[in-house]
């Protein structure tokens, strides 16, 4: 196996609230492993974590073999993509068109490729009518697929995906299934959600959560 | 005791320091009037050190700032000249201290605002007879504050983590970047106020004027004191500026 996030010892607490409680985890490249448990168990301060958004109190989380500590938040940008649970926060440009082109926008890349990797996923998440609306006027669905799309433009290793599920239609869950599952032939993925049905359809691995501590962690 | 005073009593202190360090021009009273607002802000304990963490990102730019209100004043000695250019002067140099003793006055005034419960600070407003309207508006205001905040937070981490080095990009770029950040803000924030008059309008929630309060504030002889101590020491801040310095 193909070892991608290593979290070692990880102690975490926000606003002197205990959140995770010696994490000791490992994730894989080739592999869709899913974080399940209650509210409030800490799935997305874990997600946060491995993220770099969160900084733990102990503990270390390695990406590839270098220690989150030693690295910026763009440099973990460029390896994994993160999903907020709510899509909201993390569009940020007036168009859809700008939003996925942004990343490339500011890597300097050619024109013409912007605009075809840009048109080949808004073929992919069905966006081609929205290219030039307004992102503020989007559906939830619609957000929560763009938002997905712009990760991907990215050109992640690895995806931590925090309630994609959560307004999406049975029709869009369907889309976004058939999308991780070609996903993950390319890149490593943890979806953290509460859609049981789901997480047992994708995963190779499930790891259950409850009170900040890893209760559970088997194959699926 | 101290963090009990009125907040009306802050105010009209907060009020006598920003209005000296507007109406003083020179560099020693302003100096002054910033070094009574430091004693003043570390007796009511306010947080200094998250003011100094919150303002490190703009530091440099007040830098800037005075820098450049040193450098186009044109007027008075030449202190510093380069191939027979006056780069600076002691005109130059007064305006620019005068400046940022201005900013760190504003931001004084902060902190001791700052020290205040929000609660009574609104209800310090009101018994002031400040419309209720606009206490509302303040209260409703300070409350979507830290909400705000976590969003712009969580824009500007969204942007990094599409591999933009913020720091790394030439100016013009950075400038985009932040409107980047607070445009989405704001379009939120519109939206979440139309949601919320929507929803206190079908509360049948009206912003009337007369209405009672389960908080009322008094003054107590704390507060007579530290108003008696503001009005005198203003009135001798003012005499010093006029007839002795």
């Amino acid at each position: 196996m193909n070892d991608f996030i290593r979290i070692e010892k990880l102690f975490c607490s926000l606003n002197n609230i205990q959140v995770l409680r010696n994490i000791n985890l490992t994730l894989y490249k080739n592999e869709f492993a899913s974080v399940v448990g209650p509210n409030g168990s800490g799935k997305t301060t874990l997600g946060k974590i491995a993220t770099g958004i969160i900084k733990q109190d102990s503990g270390d989380v390695f990406i590839g073999d270098k220690n989150t500590r030693d690295l910026s938040l763009p440099e973990i940008g460029r390896k994994i993509g993160y999903l907020f649970q709510n899509p909201d926060r993390q569009i940020f440009a007036p168009t859809v068109f700008e939003e996925l082109s942004f990343a490339l926008k500011y890597k300097k890349t050619p024109s013409a490729i912007i605009e075809q990797r840009v048109n080949e996923i808004l073929d992919t998440f069905e966006l081609n009518q929205l290219k030039n609306a307004s992102t503020y006027s989007l559906s939830q669905g619609e957000k929560q697929r763009l938002a997905i799309g712009a990760i991907l433009l990215n050109d992640p290793e690895y995806l931590i995906l925090d309630e994609p599920t959560t307004g999406l239609d049975p029709k869009r869950k369907n889309e976004l299934s058939k999308l991780l599952s070609i996903l993950v032939n390319h890149v490593g993925i943890l979806l953290i959600s509460h859609d049981k049905a789901f997480v047992l359809k994708h995963s190779h691995r499930i790891i259950e959560l409850y009170d900040g501590s890893i209760i559970n962690d088997k194959k699926n | 005791m101290i963090k009990k005073i009125d907040p009306r009593v802050k105010l009209l202190i907060v009020m006598c320091i920003s209005s000296l360090g507007l109406v003083f021009t020179k560099v020693s009273m302003l100096l002054t009037v910033f070094l009574i607002g430091l004693l003043i802000s570390r007796v009511l304990k306010a947080d200094l050190l998250m003011l100094l963490k919150r303002i490190r990102i703009i530091l440099y730019l007040f830098v800037v700032l005075v820098v450049i209100q040193s450098i186009f004043i044109r007027s008075g000695d030449s202190l510093v000249s380069l191939g027979g250019i006056t780069v600076l002067t002691t005109e130059g140099l007064g305006r620019g201290l005068a400046y940022l003793m201005r900013v760190l006055i504003i931001l004084i005034s902060g902190t001791i605002i700052a020290t205040c419960d929000m609660r009574r600070l609104i209800q310090g407003l009101v018994q002031m007879k400040l419309p209720y309207d606009f206490a509302f508006m303040t209260s409703i205001g300070v409350k979507f504050l830290p909400l705000l905040m976590e969003e712009l937070k969580d824009t500007l981490t969204a942007i990094q983590l599409r591999g933009i080095d913020i720091n790394s990009l030439p100016v013009k770029q950075r400038i985009e970047i932040i409107s980047y950040i607070f445009t989405p803000v704001f379009v939120g924030a519109m939206s979440k106020a139309k949601k919320l008059s929507l929803s206190v309008e079908c509360r049948g929630f009206r912003a009337f004027d007369n209405r009672t309060s389960i908080l009322t504030l008094k003054f107590s002889t704390v507060d007579y004191f530290a108003l008696t101590i503001t009005f005198l020491l203003t009135a001798a801040l003012i005499a010093a500026n006029q007839y002795f310095i």
